[in-house]
């Protein structure tokens, strides 16, 4: 957050009609294409705020409000909030008073778990990837391709041995067990995108530093560590993304206490065999994008520099 | 001079090793307190590893670094009072003019009013009181040598290394900065190992020059020593602009003249320490070659180029296959043409006279 960006500017209010060199016509086109790419988004948070019958109606109805008459009324519902409080809380058996679902405990649970892991990966694939880039082992491309490895296997495939591993050691269910997991499955990723960004920066500098009087730490900390923010700010967001959305060792790893929201979603709208609740599903989806399009907005600045990082030759 | 001189820094022996390529080979120099000292050579020659040696970066295999008078070799990198400036400046990029400024100040825990007190002076004193909150990145390349520069000279050191700092510059700029840096050197009494590939750097600026050659010292000396006096031939061919000329041929028998394709090259003196027939060189500078006068017999030849430089002209004839540069005041060179016959006599006391074997020049 180093510019001095608006908020408006920040979410596409550019000065000058925000059009820049592209002109009208490309922006357009990129406008067009980016609406494609984002109408299933936009499609289950509409559907979020229908009412249940609408949700799979046909014609579809597609707005929420029908522009003082411009769209017809069969493409137009009325927004209820009634599906957000059912996340929540809502009616379990037929005729009985409402029950609390636990969903604060899961939104609460994937938050943490998700967190936790990713910052522990951070902390500890930089230090490794600081490592393996400035004092290289014997073999040092041998170990990182290793550690690549780990990432290589489809989860289903490891899957059976971690459970047993878990276990066996008490680990099942707890959330020591699961961040202690999505740890070490972001470390290898962590390690990788952190040494290419540590491999980037000028060995001349860390040099100066250490003439100025600078203790190998200070280098780290003073030196190396601010030159690689953009890629700390990447690397924490993609790793996010793909631990949030993790389900499949959330399914088999978590107890009922450390449940996650993605398992919890699957096990909210597979049972009771009503069939399915689209518009419940959609509602919990909608709130599980919100913290993943904070974080996404608030690093964008740092994001954008991070993935486009040393693409560019100086 | 005339004075006991303090030696500031002194290398022994001093040779590294990169795995089979060897940086250093036996290196040993002293320079003394005050003094501006020149590394010269080719790039790729161990002018940065010698620096970085002194700076403490790399430990040296064998031999002995002093820093006045106390062995540094094995020695952590601070407390030596040496700061280096880097070729590509190694500018801190995350921090401001004035961060970077403050950085040597802030690790050795000087007071806060006083790091803003010296960071003030030093850009002050480099005109970059203006550009002070900018990051390194918005700045031109002057301005990121003078900030590279302040940042080696805000602590104060007792030497200052200088790695090829005005090879990113352009050559207006470089001029300009050659004069900051001598001006630098006087007003602090400062004593630099200036480390250069460029010949007008190391002969307009050193006071001493050490020529290198694959990691070793062929010749220390003033730069008129390195000029009047070469050692052997790669110095010879590295000082003075335009190159030495060169003539190949035999030692006559008597040892006082060399025979060459351009006839007999009679010498001012007679060889000590040479065979007769044995293969050897003549060196002369273009400065020392001049037009017959009336009446004097000289070598005949004829012009084949003229590079008119503004007040001189380098003008090379040719004579027996052999092409020989001379410099001509640009008065004298008027109305030559090239294909014109010429006479040109060579000052035998100015010969350069060197061993075809090893190079190295022949008592």
């Amino acid at each position: 957050m180093a510019s001095g960006v608006s908020f408006w500017e920040r979410i596409g209010f550019r000065s000058g009609g925000g059009v820049g060199d592209a002109g009208w016509g490309r922006t357009l086109g990129v406008a067009i294409v980016s609406l494609i790419y984002f109408l299933p988004v936009l499609f289950i948070i509409f559907t979020a705020f229908k009412p249940q019958e609408l949700a799979l109606s046909v014609p579809p109805t597609l707005s929420p409000t029908s522009f003082f008459g411009l769209i017809p009324d069969q493409f137009v519902f009325s927004p209820t909030l009634e599906n957000f409080g059912s996340v929540f809380s809502r009616v379990m058996t037929a005729g009985g008073a409402p029950e609390a679902t636990g969903f604060d405990r899961f939104f609460f649970n994937s938050i943490v778990i998700a967190t936790v892991s990713v910052l522990l990966a951070l902390v500890l694939g930089t230090l490794a990837s600081y490592g393996f880039s400035r004092y290289p082992l014997k073999g040092n491309d041998t170990y990182l391709f290793i550690i690549l490895t780990t990432r290589m296997l489809p989860a289903i495939v490891v899957v059976i041995p971690i459970i047993l591993m878990f276990r066996a050691v008490g680990l099942a269910g707890s959330y020591t067990g699961i961040i202690l997991l999505y740890t070490a499955f972001n470390l290898a990723f962590t390690i990788w995108m952190m040494k290419s960004f540590f491999d980037e920066l000028s060995t001349d500098v860390e040099d100066a530093a250490r003439i100025d009087g600078s203790s190998e730490t200070k280098v780290f900390l003073k030196i190396c560590l601010p030159q690689v923010v953009a890629g700390l700010a990447a690397t924490f967001v993609f790793g996010l993304i793909l631990t949030w959305n993790e389900f499949l060792f959330a399914l088999l790893l978590t107890g009922p206490d450390t449940r996650t929201v993605p398992v919890a979603m699957n096990q909210a709208v597979a049972s009771g065999g009503r069939g399915t609740d689209w518009t419940l599903l959609a509602a919990i989806e909608t709130l599980f994008l919100i913290p993943v399009f904070l974080v996404t907005f608030f690093l964008q600045d740092h994001l954008l520099r991070g993935v486009t990082f040393g693409t560019v030759k100086k | 001079m005339g004075q006991v001189e303090n030696t500031a820094l002194s290398l022994a022996n001093v040779s590294k090793a990169y795995g089979r390529v060897r940086a250093l080979e036996n290196l040993s120099f002293n320079v003394a307190e005050g003094r501006f000292f020149v590394l010269f050579g080719p790039s790729s020659v161990g002018k940065t590893t010698t620096l970085r040696t002194i700076a403490g970066l790399v430990t040296p295999d064998r031999g002995r670094v002093e820093i006045f008078g106390k062995d540094w070799t094995n020695q952590p990198i601070a407390g030596r009072g040496v700061s280096m400036v880097f070729q590509s400046f190694a500018l801190y990029p995350h921090l401001t003019v004035y961060q970077n400024f403050a950085y040597p100040l802030v690790e050795e825990k000087v007071a806060k009013s006083e790091i803003d007190r010296r960071v003030r002076e030093t850009a002050a004193m480099l005109r970059l009181d203006k550009k002070i909150d900018r990051k390194p990145n918005t700045l031109s390349g002057g301005e990121q040598q003078r900030v590279a520069l302040g940042r080696s000279l805000i602590r104060r050191p007792k030497i200052l290394l200088l790695d090829e700092p005005l090879t990113n510059l352009d050559a207006k700029l470089r001029h300009d900065m050659r004069a900051e840096l001598k001006r630098l050197h006087r007003q602090f009494g400062l004593t630099i190992v200036y480390a250069t590939p460029d010949e007008l750097e190391a002969l307009s600026m050193g006071e001493e020059i050490a020529v290198m050659r694959d990691g070793a010292i062929v010749q220390i000396g003033s730069p008129d020593e390195l000029y009047e006096a070469p050692r052997d031939l790669y110095v010879a061919g590295k000082i003075g602009s335009p190159h030495m000329n060169i003539i190949q041929g035999r030692l006559a028998a008597d040892g006082a003249a060399l025979e060459t394709s351009i006839g007999a090259l009679p010498f001012a003196r007679r060889l000590q320490t040479a065979q007769a027939g044995e293969a050897a060189l003549v060196g002369i500078r273009p400065n020392d070659i001049r037009f017959a006068g009336g009446g004097e017999r000289g070598l005949s030849a004829s012009i084949a180029m003229l590079e008119p430089l503004g007040d001189v002209t380098v003008v090379s004839v040719e004579t027996g296959g052999q092409t020989l540069r001379m410099v001509l005041p640009e008065s004298a060179a008027a109305g030559l043409q090239p294909g014109q016959p010429a006479a040109v006599v060579l000052d035998p006391a100015k010969f350069h006279i060197f061993r075809a074997s090893s190079g190295q020049v022949i008592a």
